[in-house]
């Protein structure tokens, strides 16, 4: 089957998400929908999935003009949209998942479990997938959720699918897997939309890409030898980014934190390590090695723990997040949208919630700091929004991470902690967040930063450590800080000496 | 001419249109506007004079609000309740305690605990109060330790606690009825200019207290906080379970109120049927004044609009005849369309 949009036009109010843009794309293809967040990738997807109506342009399949109201009728015709978040239910097992809506029954109007479970393991089989139907969705990896949602479209004979970043919440071999049947459904003459921020990716699996930019389309092409990312990267923010390494001179300075042995006997153990001021530390591995667990104990929002945890020389343990805040511990969580943003309150107010109770009262919060106190943080953090006044989610994902670090930075904090600080966040707004961490190391703050990418690890750290199942696999730094090394500790290996 | 006048209308009714959309306390306000408008030609222009009819409409309104203001006061605490993403069922039951443990500190008969102390009069009044009031503060931080220590859900803590105090305080007050002094009854019934507005400010007090609590303090804040992301308020450094505990011990403060302007209205307590289905009538004021019930949005202005929505409509049905039955029905049709009219705003 062969997809075209020509001239697709769509604005939100005055707002206009695209214009005139073209896309094409044929079975048996990966194209790479690539641009920066709000650049129109969503939209222009929404558009082909029947999610969203054009407001002008035609839609073409093999060549006949088609117009979908519906996301129904988009499916109908063979274009299946993989949402970013999976629509799957937890509590349900995979073959049920696969069938709902559509769930077959018998004669006697139950449902005939053994023939949607030999469906599901037809599908299964043919892709090569070894997975038991009946396992709950909950129990599942990341990466074979994503492999049930593809596989749940193939059953609707879906020829087209459009995948919006399958990999973003994946790691290492999880998205390998997901590669793997990507590439059989290449051979088996299906179309993919890979829309992602991960250009490397995009190199390794794709064979066109087009690229917007506000809108417009701005490049499309073959993935070739002669393409690389800082090219595409270029295309993406119009202007350049740097992709190396920003080696800091090292300095030595007083240590602020230092932990030892610490255990939790669930997520990690035996875990020690120290920090500096003015130091950034990494901390990396794969899914399930315990980083974000470790850190949420250290800041007291995490299990119990056996061991000891000195902060400045003083032996301490948190038992709540308030806690913290009184020793100048930040924490940024990952999962922005759970951990991190209030949607119901305002920019201001999210920007400002941890200091409430410094500067209030008798209990009544002092606007006018409260009002300084931010302004001066919306100036250091270069905080792009409307008024303050407006809703936290009116801000793109960049700057509601900002206005979360903002919240941080106005207790002066001698520790920070930022759980995967760049997640969510487009290209442009990476950079600007790598510069944010480095000017706070510059004056004084002991960041300790947990990625899962190690191209961001060396980006920024001046060392880092590789977590493997909940232990310390080892340190890296100076030249030993590479790609390479990282992944040999976060896959199970230990330190050539 | 003509055109720059229509052009006006049009700028006005946009102006409304988007603002009704927009702002939920706009269409809650013009809501309560169409109710009142409704009842005033309800109660008809057959009068004598022009002040003849409007001594009746204000003798009307002060009847409103006297009878919805234990209610209100209720409604203004279950605000909190619910913005924080919880709910409480045992404020009427939480009534009935404080109602009788009241009664029985100032009871002027044989068994009055305070008179067999040698304390009566205006001192005995100040403590019974006191003790009342901080006797609902403590059955709220009873339900408040519940749902925090306990980890149970709002719905099952009250629901246990609803059914726990008033069937204790039925048993214990088994063949005592303690005899409220007359003296008592003139915290609500001190008539001022000849109409009893006792219990109509002290509503409209605490409802300026709690709206500057509200949006003003620390506490306030963070409810809405709590309530529309726990666990980010959580990771900001904020001591939810320490929000929660006063929520709900600000709860149990608002019905001791209540119920103390219950007792010195009436001057006694039926204890199986008083404040029973407060708790639903406090929630639906709540809900019809724009609170979400998933928490996180809400205001006490809505609430108070909410509250007088649906006394109005009482009123309303009062005086065109509809039968007493029948009236519950249309309290259930304005809470469904008030949400639905709500979930429209939404989504936009």
């Amino acid at each position: 089957m062969i997809v075209e949009m020509q001239g697709i036009c769509k604005s939100f109010g005055s707002n206009n998400v695209l214009k005139d843009v073209n896309f094409s794309l044929k079975g048996g293809e990966i194209c790479a929908l690539l641009g920066e967040n709000g650049a129109g990738k969503s939209t222009l997807m929404n558009i082909l999935g029947g999610v969203l109506p054009a407001d002008s342009g035609e839609v073409f399949l093999d060549g006949a003009p088609v117009i979908f109201e519906t996301p129904a009728e988009s499916l109908g015709a063979g274009i299946a949209f993989i949402h970013q978040e999976l629509n799957l239910i937890n509590d349900l097992a995979v073959y049920e998942n696969m069938f709902i809506g559509r769930e077959v029954k018998k004669k006697n109007g139950l449902l005939d479990a053994d023939y949607m479970i030999r469906q599901t393991q037809a599908v299964f089989e043919r892709m090569g997938i070894v997975m038991d139907p009946k396992t709950m969705v909950r129990d599942l990896d990341a990466s074979y959720k994503q492999i049930v949602e593809i596989s749940r479209a193939l059953m609707m004979n879906a020829s087209i699918i459009i995948m919006d970043e399958p990999t973003s919440s994946l790691v290492g071999p999880e998205i390998e897997r997901v590669f793997e049947m990507m590439r059989n459904l290449k051979v088996e003459g299906v179309g993919l939309v890979f829309i992602s921020h991960k250009l490397k990716e995009v190199m390794q699996i794709c064979d066109r890409y087009t690229i917007l930019r506000d809108g417009n389309m701005v490049a499309e092409g073959d993935i070739s030898s002669e393409v690389t990312t800082d090219e595409l990267a270029r295309y993406m923010v119009g202007h350049n980014v740097r992709t190396t390494s920003l080696q800091r001179p090292s300095r030595s300075t007083h240590e602020v934190l230092r932990v030892e042995n610490m255990s939790d006997e669930k997520n990690y153990r035996e875990i020690s390590f120290s920090v500096r001021a003015g130091e950034i530390l990494g901390i990396t591995g794969l899914l399930g090695d315990g980083r974000s667990e470790l850190f949420q104990s250290i800041f007291g929002a995490g299990l119990d723990y056996t061991g000891q945890m000195y902060l400045e020389g003083t032996p301490i343990k948190l038992h709540s997040p308030t806690q913290a805040l009184d020793y100048s511990i930040g924490y940024l969580p990952r999962n922005r949208k759970e951990n991190g943003i209030i949607k119901d309150m305002n920019i201001l107010e999210n920007g400002s919630i941890v200091t409430w109770p410094q500067y209030s009262k008798f209990g009544f919060i002092n606007f006018n700091y409260q009002n300084q106190q931010f302004d001066t943080q919306v100036k250091k953090l270069q905080i792009k929004m409307g008024r303050k006044y407006d809703r936290i989610t009116s801000l793109s994902g960049g700057n509601q991470q900002k206005v979360i670090l903002a919240k941080w930075l106005s207790i002066q904090p001698k520790l920070l902690i930022l759980d995967n600080p760049t997640q969510g966040v487009d290209v442009g707004a990476k950079e600007e967040i790598y510069d944010i961490i480095l000017n706070l190391a510059d004056e004084g703050v002991a960041v300790v930063v947990l990625f899962s990418e190690a191209q961001e690890i060396i980006r920024i750290c001046d060392r880092a450590l590789v977590m493997y199942h909940g232990v310390i696999q080892g340190e890296v730094a100076g030249t030993e800080m590479n790609e390479h090394e990282i992944m040999r500790l976060a896959t199970g290996a230990q330190l050539n000496y | 001419m003509n055109e720059i006048e229509g052009k006006k209308r049009q700028t006005v009714f946009s102006w409304a249109a988007n603002t009704w959309k927009t702002q939920l306390l706009f269409s809650t306000a013009i809501a309560l506007l169409v109710m009142i408008v409704l009842q005033t030609l309800a109660l008809g222009f057959d009068f004598d004079s022009v002040g003849a009819w409007f001594q009746l409409w204000l003798q009307n309104w002060v009847n409103i609000l006297r009878n919805n203001s234990g209610i209100g006061i209720i409604a203004l605490g279950m605000t909190f309740v619910i913005i924080s993403g919880g709910i409480d069922l045992a404020v009427g039951s939480t009534l009935v305690v404080v109602g009788a443990f009241v009664m029985m500190l100032i009871d002027s008969g044989p068994k009055g605990i305070l008179l067999n102390m040698g304390i009566t009069g205006v001192p005995a009044y100040i403590i019974a109060i006191l003790l009342g009031m901080a006797l609902g503060a403590l059955l709220g931080s009873i339900t408040g330790l519940l749902i925090t220590r306990g980890k149970l859900p709002p719905f099952i803590a009250t629901l246990g606690t609803m059914k726990i105090f008033r069937s204790a305080t039925q048993h214990f007050m088994q063949g005592y009825t303690p005899a409220v002094p007359k003296s008592f009854l003139s915290i609500a019934s001190l008539e001022i200019g000849g109409q009893l507005l006792m219990p109509i400010i002290y509503w409209g007090i605490l409802a300026i207290l709690l709206y500057v609590i509200s949006t003003r303090t620390t506490f306030g804040r963070q409810v809405i906080a709590v309530g529309s992301n726990e666990r980010a308020t959580k990771l900001s450094g904020v001591n939810v379970n320490r929000v929660k505990l006063r929520i709900y011990s600000l709860m149990g403060l608002l019905v001791s109120v209540s119920a103390i302007l219950q007792v010195s209205r009436i001057g006694s307590m039926d204890y199986a049927n008083a404040g029973s289905g407060y708790e639903m009538d406090a929630i639906s004021a709540v809900i019809v004044g724009g609170t979400s019930m998933a928490g996180g949005k809400g205001t006490i202005i809505g609430t108070v609009l909410g509250t007088l929505i649906i006394a109005v409509m009482n009123n309303l049905l009062n005086l065109i005849g509809v039968p007493p039955f029948l009236r519950e029905a249309f309290k259930g049709v304005i809470v469904i369309g008030a949400v639905l009219l709500q979930k429209k705003d939404d989504n936009s």
